[in-house]
């Protein structure tokens, strides 16, 4: 095959498929999934979700199974969702050899639901003090902590109100709370839903919401001059959170669901491709050699195909316990039965061209004959099986992954969906976790289904013309 | 000369089922092998318990080791490892799969076969439901379109096609059992029947309304699929020579469609339900699971989760001979409906 | 050309098929007639719209095709304004029937032959199963196949059996008019010979008036009295097999290509004779006569004009404006 020809076979292609509009939809939805693998880390809040998965510090600061934050759109209580917020005024206070900072972070608070925690982060050096208040719309000032850091080299901070600070805010709350509810135990108590809830009768038990622009400060004292304490950002917990919501382990789903779209890719790509031009190649020997060759080619494909593959699989994986290449190898070690019937009934009417017969009387040899001639008819057919097959390969491996015999390593949509089946999402209606892994299985599934779809559509045109 | 055929067919499916029980066989070998050793010495263990207590240390040893020859001779794990494999095979086609580990039958019995011969019917009883049903809409629809091929509605149901066409079956179930059963709370969200299983009429009531979710489910998804490839098949014939002739020879319509047409194209149609009936066999491990319907995929799972390795043996054996069955079963079928295949060849 | 021994008349007819490339003027106001009795040989090259205006006969054309124009007068009641169904119950295969070409495909491979002749006697006549069984049987002799390929799958018959079958089915319901289309292309010089002679035979035995489509003039000079030429969708010659074939009188460019192209075996042959070019692209046919890119005495006023039909002695009729100035 020319180069010429493969050119301008493929513009006759492009040609006919720009006609056919679901394929043109395919296409561009394909290029969204691609350009989303490229820009995964300017979409999503947490980058190196997929190799900090099961990570648990990376996931610390978000909330456990929080919706997403788009809830608030069809809800009349509007939660507080999370929220990073790296910007603060700065001040310094030189006394002798000490240093006093201080740094303020702003917050505008207009939920009626606050956030589960607000965490201070922060980089020390040295044996810093580090102290915490914040200032309330209504003009009152809460001591909430005073951290000393022991001394070292540099060591991450991280201070927790919802954890850190119960006594305080309870403290707090007792002042304006009716006597009868104070026996509420100090365990059970919620520090921020006492913080920010205006201060009066019922602070404790029923709160109302004070809206209005907070202040958190953090004073921090210096001892040394050596000591310091930078890159710090406060990072609040909200009841709502990123644009999926949260799991049970905290982890931000549409990071997740993002970084399984590079693996289903993959995984779909590569399986489809490798199993489709085995299956081609295995069904054009088998019809061009013939005979007894032919025979036994066919008994063997048989015996492949009389294999229940699912089961198989399961059974494979449960032993060997695969990584996601290996379990590539398998599926398509499996998947290549598809093609070869059809390609062979076509592979048997090429040959019966007479330009075949002319091919060997000139005395091309067989593997020529085969890749020149026999090959390139079905690159079309081909094409169209990978489009098709790509949607099956992507939901064996997330069946595996579901039922926990996947590679833990990575993140697959499959993944996600065994953790929220077993982290009790069906039961405890947390369909944020649910819906999307499997959406975006049957989005990808709906995806190659259009290209492969058109292809094939126009591989077999069903209106004669005359 | 169909004789013939079937024969062949069914030899060659025996064939390839005793080779594929003998491969399973040699590549699990190990993994049986350790169930089955840990399960003598649980056997020794529970001998050595009822015995009389006045023996020495040194010949309760003795006892226990000639147990353990005896039982491993049994078992012929004494013997080269390729015996091992053929006798192991040899067991499984005669049915006899062990027992479990840990898996009871409802009836608290542990013999692998009897768990499995009774989940069985259950599993065949919702997939041909289920395939039943899309057939019969499938052909409602496919005819329609393949009749007004290239119109409105045949490309809208297209399109319906292609977006259920990567939708995994389970995790629809996912949702109708999240939306039917916990949110709307209408339909049980598992289970073959309530617990206690009522009698007489109402148990049979029972088991559709439990079955009301995971076979609408299948049908969502799986009826676009088959009134897709039926409006292919029948669009095909229509095109075909011989309809043209029909009509021109003055035969109604209503007669050449259903007559001519739909019968050249029953061999495809009825090999296009019989294979989705046979990955569904295969296939729907997580469906059941979702579903908790007790049937051989939920086994599977269960087998699987509980590292019962005789039951995940067992099972899948029986799985793969329904499949190589079905398939046989398929071939026959298709073989008697076309008479090219059915008669044969010129004179 | 009033006759009323016309069994067959067609006026001036048009079939277009609308399809996404544009209008193909597949037909384009074709008249002739057929009497009682007659042969009408109808050739041209493949395209040339034999098939597509025998179909028109039927009204079987398939879309995207249409008649746009033209009267279709079967013993003298036009038949486009009837209805499907008036159509399907009383001139198909009553009145028309068809033998088609290339008999592999046009039995439905799942019923036996028996089926689908009872089928479709049973459609059309109120008879007793026996009756119509009889009347099957005689007629699969009357073509020299025996009384079993009743029970037998088309495709356990050799394609001249199938042919046969084909023929016989054609003619069982006894219809005036029966068409052949190109019935023996696909056969082997062998079988051709016999599926010819078996034509004729019944024809003068049941008295039947024939269309005969062939591309091959040889057969067509065997089995028919008249000869009609199409060209691009156009008639371009009638006349007898006598005045055509003759070699004295006039005779249209096409024709006369046609028949240097046919070989014969009785003279030297120096060279193969053949007709330069393709034939032209029905959406957007030649100006004036279609044949003028290919003809060699092609004149100024070709190009422009279309010609008619015109009588250049009785019974012979020729478009081409050479030959109405000579």
């Amino acid at each position: 095959m020319k180069w010429i020809d493969i050119k301008a076979g493929f513009k006759d292609f492009w040609n006919e498929f720009k006609n056919v509009k679901f394929g043109l939809f395919g296409l561009i939805l394909l290029f969204i999934f691609i350009l989303a693998v490229f820009l995964n880390p300017y979409i999503v809040p947490f980058p190196e979700a997929s190799s900090r998965w099961r990570d648990i510090t990376y996931w610390e600061d978000n909330p456990v199974s929080a919706p997403p934050v788009w809830v608030n759109w069809f809800s009349s209580t509007k939660r507080a969702p999370s929220l990073i917020i790296r910007e603060h005024t700065f001040s310094e206070e030189k006394m002798r050899k000490m240093k006093l900072t201080r740094t303020i972070f702003e917050y505008e608070y207009s939920y009626d639901l606050p956030p589960l925690d607000v965490i201070f982060h922060g980089y020390a050096k040295g044996s810093p003090v580090i102290m915490l208040n914040i200032e309330r719309p209504d003009g009152r000032i809460v001591e909430l902590v005073r951290r000393p850091i022991s001394k070292s080299d540099g060591k991450i901070v991280r201070i927790s109100i919802a954890k850190d600070t119960r006594i305080e805010s309870y403290n707090f709350g007792a002042k304006y709370e009716s006597p009868e509810q104070n026996r509420i135990i100090r365990e059970m108590v919620k520090p921020t839903s006492i913080l920010f809830s205006e201060a009066k009768e019922g602070i404790l038990v029923h709160p109302t919401p004070l809206k209005g622009a907070y202040k958190i400060i953090a004073e921090i004292i210096l001892p040394s001059e050596t000591d310091v304490v930078e890159d710090v950002y406060l990072s609040l917990s909200g009841s709502v959170s990123g644009w999926l919501g949260t799991d049970n382990s905290k982890r931000d789903i549409w990071s997740g669901v993002v970084a399984g779209v590079k693996w289903a890719l993959l995984i779909g790509l590569l399986t489809a491709f490798t199993a489709v031009s085995i299956g081609v190649i295995y069904g054009v020997m088998s019809a061009y050699l013939g005979g007894w060759r032919d025979s036994l080619m066919q008994r063997i494909f048989e015996l492949f195909v009389g294999i229940p593959l699912l089961p198989v699989l399961i059974v494979m994986s449960a032993i060997f316990k695969p990584s996601i290449w290996i379990l590539i190898i398998m599926m398509s070690c499996f998947f290549w039965v598809g093609p070869v019937k059809t390609v062979r009934s076509m592979g048997l009417q090429i040959k019966e061209e007479t330009y075949i017969e002319a091919a060997r009387a000139l005395g091309s040899s067989s593997s020529r004959i085969i890749f020149k001639h026999m090959v390139p008819l079905l690159i079309p057919y081909s094409f169209a099986s990978m489009a098709l097959y790509v949607p099956s390969a992507i939901v064996y491996e997330a069946s595996i992954s579901l039922l926990g015999l996947g590679d833990s390593t990575i993140v697959t949509w499959g993944q996600i969906l065994h953790d929220a089946l077993t982290g009790g999402a069906v039961i405890n209606g947390l369909w944020w976790w649910v819906i999307p892994p499997g959406l975006f299985i049957a989005l990808m599934g709906m995806t190659f289904a259009f290209i492969g779809f058109a292809m094939d559509k126009i591989l077999h045109p069903k209106l004669r013309t005359r | 000369m169909y004789w013939k055929y079937c024969i062949k067919r069914i030899i060659y499916g025996l064939a390839i089922f005793i080779v594929l029980i003998f491969i399973y066989s040699a590549l699990f070998n190990t993994t049986m092998e350790s169930t089955l050793r840990s399960q003598i010495e649980e056997e020794i263990h529970a001998e050595t318990m009822r015995l009389d207590t006045r023996m020495t240390p040194e010949e309760l040893t003795r006892y226990i080791n000639e147990r353990r020859e005896f039982k491993q001779h049994l078992y012929h794990l004494d013997k080269p490892i390729w015996k091992r494999i053929v006798w192991r095979a040899l067991n499984v086609l005669s049915l006899n799969f062990g027992k479990a580990t840990i898996i009871r039958s409802s009836a608290g019995e542990s013999d692998v076969w009897t768990i499995i011969a009774e989940c069985l019917p259950r599993t065949v009883l919702l997939f041909t439901t289920a395939i039943f049903i899309n057939i019969i809409l499938g052909l409602w629809l496919g005819i329609k379109k393949a009749q007004k091929a290239g119109e409105l509605l045949d490309k809208t149901t297209s399109i319906g096609t292609m977006i259920v066409y990567g939708m995994p079956s389970w995790w629809l179930g996912m949702l109708v059992i999240m939306f039917f059963a916990y949110t709307i709370r209408i339909f049980p969200s598992g289970g073959l029947h309530s617990i206690p299983p009522p009698t007489g009429l109402a148990y049979y009531t029972d088991l559709f309304y439990h079955m009301t979710l995971p076979v609408l489910t299948l049908v969502i998804i799986g009826f676009w699929g088959s009134a897709f490839l039926i409006r292919n098949i029948v669009l095909s014939i229509l095109q075909e020579d011989y309809i043209m002739a029909a009509r021109t020879r003055g035969i109604p319509e209503r007669k050449v469609l259903y007559g001519h047409a739909m019968r050249t194209a029953a061999p495809p149609i009825v090999t296009m339900a019989l294979l989705s009936l046979l990955a569904s066999v295969g296939g729907n491990i997580i469906f059941e699971g979702i579903f908790s319907w007790p049937g051989l995929g939920n086994l599977y799972w269960i087998s699987i989760e509980q590292n019962d390795i005789p039951v995940l043996m067992g099972n899948l054996f029986v799985t793969t001979a329904l499949y190589i069955g079905g398939l046989v079963i398929l071939d026959l079928i298709y073989g008697f409906l076309d008479p090219r295949i059915k008669v044969g060849g010129k004179q | 050309m009033a006759d009323t021994n016309d069994i067959l008349k067609v006026e001036n007819l048009k079939i277009n098929f609308f399809t996404r490339k544009g209008k193909v003027y597949a037909v384009d106001d074709v008249s002739f007639s057929l009497k009682k009795g007659e042969t009408l040989g109808l050739v041209g090259e493949s395209g040339c719209g034999k098939t597509t205006t025998v179909l028109g006969l039927m009204k079987m054309i398939p879309p995207p095709g249409k008649i746009t124009g033209g009267r279709i007068l079967i013993k003298g009641e036009d038949i486009i304004p009837l209805s499907e169904d008036e159509m399907r119950e009383k001139i198909r295969w009553e009145k028309i029937s068809m033998v088609f070409q290339g008999a592999m495909n046009c039995l439905t491979p799942v019923y036996t032959i028996g089926k689908q002749m009872m089928e479709t006697v049973q459609e059309h006549k109120e008879m007793e199963y026996l009756q119509a069984k009889k009347r099957i049987i005689n007629y699969l002799n009357l073509v020299g196949l025996p009384e079993d390929i009743i029970r037998r799958y088309p495709h356990e018959l050799s394609g001249g059996m199938k042919q046969r079958v084909v023929i016989a089915t054609a003619l069982f319901l006894e219809p005036e008019i029966v068409i052949c289309d190109e019935p023996t292309t696909a056969l082997d010089v062998v079988v051709q010979a016999q599926i010819i002679n078996l034509i004729k035979r019944l024809k003068k035995k049941l008295g039947l008036s024939v269309i005969f489509i062939t591309h091959d003039l040889a057969t067509e000079a065997e089995v028919a009295d008249r000869l009609l030429v199409m060209y691009a969708g156009k008639l371009v010659e009638i006349g007898t097999n006598e005045q055509i074939y003759g070699k004295r009188g006039p005779i249209h460019p096409y024709t006369e290509k046609l028949l240097k192209a046919t070989p014969r075996l009785h003279e030297k042959v120096e060279e193969l004779s053949f007709i330069p070019g393709t034939p032209p692209d029905l959406v957007d046919p030649p100006s004036g006569c279609r044949f003028h890119p290919r003809c060699l005495e092609v004149m100024e006023k070709c190009k422009k004009d279309i010609p008619s039909l015109i009588e250049v002695e009785p019974g012979h009729w020729i478009a081409c404006w050479r030959n109405t100035n000579d």
